[in-house]
């Protein structure tokens, strides 16, 4: 497994944004607009149907 | 002395609610959960406490084991973090295992932060103790792991501090190895000239 | 200095770095690299004649970069070990044909410039940090000048400067004209207690008492020098500092109660003009000085993360190392077997390092002379009857504590209780529930989740704490008496990685509006990497509640330290509002799903156990 870009959104004020997902190299989220670390990964597919 | 309440079990839970002077009981109501607690399931015996961690409220514990034949504890007062050990220590002096002893932490986490929602705080508080008396239910008692310590200590850090760690220890008797990331130990103190309140050299 | 590096029980390291620390109180394994010095410390006579033949002359550190040193040098004279040190980044090379001249003219021959990194591992008991601090850089009070004067100088380089092993054997000059100046001033709280961001927000405590020291040295070694301090508050609480306050007042220096605006260079004369509010007065005040002392604050040390790392220690909000507990354990770290002292705590002067050095040394001394110490019994334990030979737990552990499990000859994973720490990554992870924790069973923490929401249970947050961090946080909250709503009913267990989705989906199927799991920042975790899989089972849980059609934002993750309160208590007030947003509906329909979840993977399970019968 290598690292990916992903789609991540804050379950706390909705914010997504685009990042790099490395599963070997797990970093700690926190969402840039709102602090908040309940940012969620969106699964592959949905990432791409959401954009 | 508790009252003993009659409850079909062979589970037999005390528990000790405590005061803090008025750091709990300025905010909860602590007669009210005392209360709430004896209508607990297996609950035999409840105490309520001004000071539960001081002497005459660790006796009361030790007292109630041994009257009501209590098997689990569970006290409701400060964080674990303070007095866990406190009353570990004490249920096992009273002949239970330290491990069936649960702690609810009603003033860290309930009294001091709802100081002014005194009766939400009271509720919050009885949720607390039922949720501890229902893990101390099911508590095991268990067996610490004793492990020997090597006698030897690492000091990490040459300045005044670790020198002088590294030189008790060391006098002590104990085999000390201080390790210094510069090529001298001395650290900060190392580059003062005099230093107060004594205005005498550094080094 | 000379006793540490003498006494018979003390094996002196330096130059040394700790490389890695495994193992728990008692037991510590510890890797020490000692970096090469290139010459032999024992053999060593310091008698100078390598650094007078050494060619290349750069900036001494340790004068402040007032005078320059060679690329071989000794530190300072009175250095421990005694020994030269060659220093490989600035040497002309280690080929002696590009230079060579210190080791051709080293009589012990105890140059080598082969010398290599060496790795030491030693076996410990305990462990007492003391790393120490840094001093703020006054750069960004651009104000001040600093970077622009040279006769704008910081409290480190003055006491270089005023001493007798200084670079100009004790000759107090300003550097621009190498005169002796007549009058001084010293700016105060540079770096401390800053509200703007440019500085710290604690007060650094040396500093004050420092510059009284200061005044002092000057009125006796230059009666009639002018010296003023400007100052917010001059905190001489110690025992003694009064006294020297008094007598640094009587001898004539000049407290203004003022902190200055600007600082302009006259260029005539290289001296200083000082524009102050005297908030004594209310007068705007110049004052033209010769020379400028910045009193520079006390920093947690900038290369200190490996060490924090190393012994998982945390910090508390000023950035210093956070003790057990701030009254009755000052000198312990969280960590079992691990304590601290000196600046690496918080800002503090000699004799209080000297004090809490004894403090820790004592401490650590129970544990050495007991000889033994108890774990507490909170480690994983397997039934390996239920074991399906995954692995998953092997490869969660962070300590390697769990020996894989053998598929083919069907032998469950062991796991090596001394190594484990307790943190519950397995037992979370593990897909059969074959694994448990001492004292933090399934069972205890769904009895937890099932008797909170056994009463009312749409109006509570079911929130998971870590011991070491979150946990420590609602504490902190509390002694700060941060005031939140009253939702919140938290369970605590060791590590966030210990957070099961069972625990998760029984609060929904139980009625919860909202979860919380909350533990140490990635940073801090107590359990080196147990934290990472949080935030991954997280993601998991999360996708498992889109499909079935649970709202996401349900379940929360937030990772809140020991030191952060404040953050403790925001999270608390922001879920209030979403936990009254969940409708009675959506608990109900929740609810529903759930047990309809419930019954079919309890169907699958009875099936499973039917075949294992048969079979």
């Amino acid at each position: 497994m290598t690292a990916r870009d992903t789609h991540f959104k804050c379950l706390n004020c909705g914010h997504e944004y685009d990042g790099v997902y490395d599963p070997d190299k797990v970093t700690e989220r926190t969402c840039p607009q709102c602090r908040s670390n309940s940012v969620r990964r969106l699964p592959e597919k949905k990432a791409t149907a959401k954009k | 002395m508790a009252e003993e309440l009659q409850k079909p079990s062979d589970l037999r839970i005390g528990v000790f609610v405590c005061e803090c002077g008025l750091n709990i009981a300025g905010t909860i109501d602590c007669a009210a959960v005392s209360k709430y607690a004896e209508t607990l399931d297996d609950v035999v015996a409840v105490v309520q406490n001004k000071y539960t961690c001081a002497d005459p409220g660790q006796n009361e514990i030790k007292k109630a084991i041994a009257a009501h034949k209590l098997n689990r504890v569970v006290v409701a007062s400060c964080t674990p973090k303070i007095h866990e050990p406190t009353f570990r220590q004490c249920v096992a002096d009273a002949g239970l295992n330290p491990y069936l002893f649960e702690m609810v932490n009603i003033r860290e986490q309930c009294s001091w932060v709802h100081q002014n929602e005194k009766e939400l705080a009271t509720e919050k508080a009885k949720d607390l103790v039922r949720s501890g008396v229902a893990r101390a239910r099911v508590l095991e008692p268990q067996t610490e792991a004793e492990v020997p310590v090597t006698k030897a200590a690492l000091v990490i850090g040459g300045g005044v501090a670790g020198i002088q760690a590294a030189l008790d220890l060391a006098d002590g008797g104990h085999q000390v190895y201080l390790v210094e990331k510069e090529p001298t130990i001395g650290g900060i103190m190392a580059a003062l000239d005099k230093t107060y309140p004594t205005m005498d050299c550094s080094i | 200095m000379m006793d540490v590096g003498r006494h018979p029980k003390v094996e002196l390291m330096t130059f040394s770095e700790v490389e890695s620390i495994t193992g728990f109180v008692g037991n510590f394994n510890v890797r020490v690299r000692q970096k090469a010095r290139y010459v032999d410390a024992s053999e060593c006579t310091i008698c100078a004649e390598c650094a007078e033949v050494c060619p290349v002359a750069i900036p001494d550190a340790y004068q402040q970069g007032f005078s320059s040193r060679k690329a071989i040098y000794l530190p300072f004279p009175q250095a421990v070990p005694s020994a030269y040190v060659l220093d490989m980044e600035n040497c002309l090379g280690n080929n002696p044909i590009a230079c060579g001249k210190c080791a051709e003219v080293c009589e012990k021959k105890c140059i080598d410039y082969d010398d290599q990194d060496k790795f030491v591992d030693l076996e410990v008991g305990v462990i007492i940090a003391a790393t120490g601090m840094d001093v703020y850089d006054p750069t960004a009070y651009d104000e001040y000048g600093y970077t622009r004067y040279e006769n704008v100088i910081t409290s480190m380089e003055f006491e270089r400067l005023i001493c007798a092993g200084g670079p100009t054997d004790g000759h107090f000059i300003r550097p621009s004209d190498r005169k002796a100046p007549q009058s001084i001033g010293f700016i105060q709280c540079v770096g401390s207690r800053s509200r703007d961001g440019r500085g710290n927000p604690y007060c650094s405590n040396i500093c004050c008492m420092n510059t009284v020291k200061d005044t002092l040295l000057l009125c006796d070694h230059y009666p009639g020098i002018a010296t003023k301090v400007f100052y917010m508050d001059i905190r001489a609480f110690g025992k003694g500092f009064e006294d020297l306050y008094m007598r640094s007042r009587e001898e004539g220096v000049r407290y203004i109660r003022g902190i200055p605006g600007t600082v302009v260079e006259n260029p005539e004369n290289g001296n200083l003009v000082l524009t102050v509010e005297n908030t004594t007065t209310g007068q705007l005040e110049e004052h033209e000085l010769e020379m400028l002392v910045l009193s520079q604050g006390v920093i947690p040390r900038r290369d200190g993360d490996q060490i924090k790392h190393l012994l998982t220690l945390s910090t508390t909000s000023d950035g210093f190392i956070m003790e057990s507990h701030p009254k009755l354990k000052p000198v312990d770290a969280p960590t079992k077997g691990v304590f601290i002292a000196g600046c690496m705590e918080s800002p503090k002067d000699v004799k209080d390092s000297v004090t809490q050095a004894g403090a820790a040394a004592a401490r650590a001394s129970i544990l050495l002379n007991a000889g033994k110490t108890r774990i507490e019994a909170i480690t994983s334990q397997i039934n390996s009857e239920l074991c399906n030979f995954c692995g998953i737990c092997a490869k969660v552990c962070p300590y390697n504590a769990i020996l894989a499990p053998d598929r083919k000859a069907k032998k469950a994973p062991i796991i090596i209780q001394a190594a484990c720490a307790g943190c519950g990554a397995c037992a979370a992870e593990c897909p059969q529930d074959a694994i448990g924790m001492r004292h933090f069973t399934n069972d205890q923490i769904m009895a937890q989740v099932d008797a909170i929401l056994a009463v009312e249970p749409q109006k509570h947050l079911v929130t998971f704490a870590c011991n070491w961090c979150s946990y420590a946080g609602g504490d902190n909250a509390g002694t700060a008496r941060l005031q939140y709503p009253t939702s919140c009913r938290l369970i605590r267990t060791m590590c966030s990685g210990r957070v099961d989705e069972k625990f998760i989906m029984r609060a929904f199927r139980m009625g919860a509006p909202m979860v919380l799991v909350s533990g140490c920042h990635f940073a801090d975790c107590h359990y080196i990497s147990a934290v990472r899989w949080t935030q991954k089972r997280m993601d998991r849980i999360w996708s498992k509640l889109d499909r079935l059609g649970i709202r996401d934002d349900r379940l929360r993750l937030e990772w809140i330290s020991a030191a952060e309160g404040q953050k403790f208590a925001k999270v608390m007030r922001e879920l209030e509002d979403k936990v009254k947003s969940v409708t009675k509906e959506e608990i109900e329909f929740t609810m529903k799903v759930l047990a309809e979840e419930e019954a079919k993977a309890q169907e699958k399970k009875a099936k499973r156990q039917l075949e294992v019968t048969v079979l």
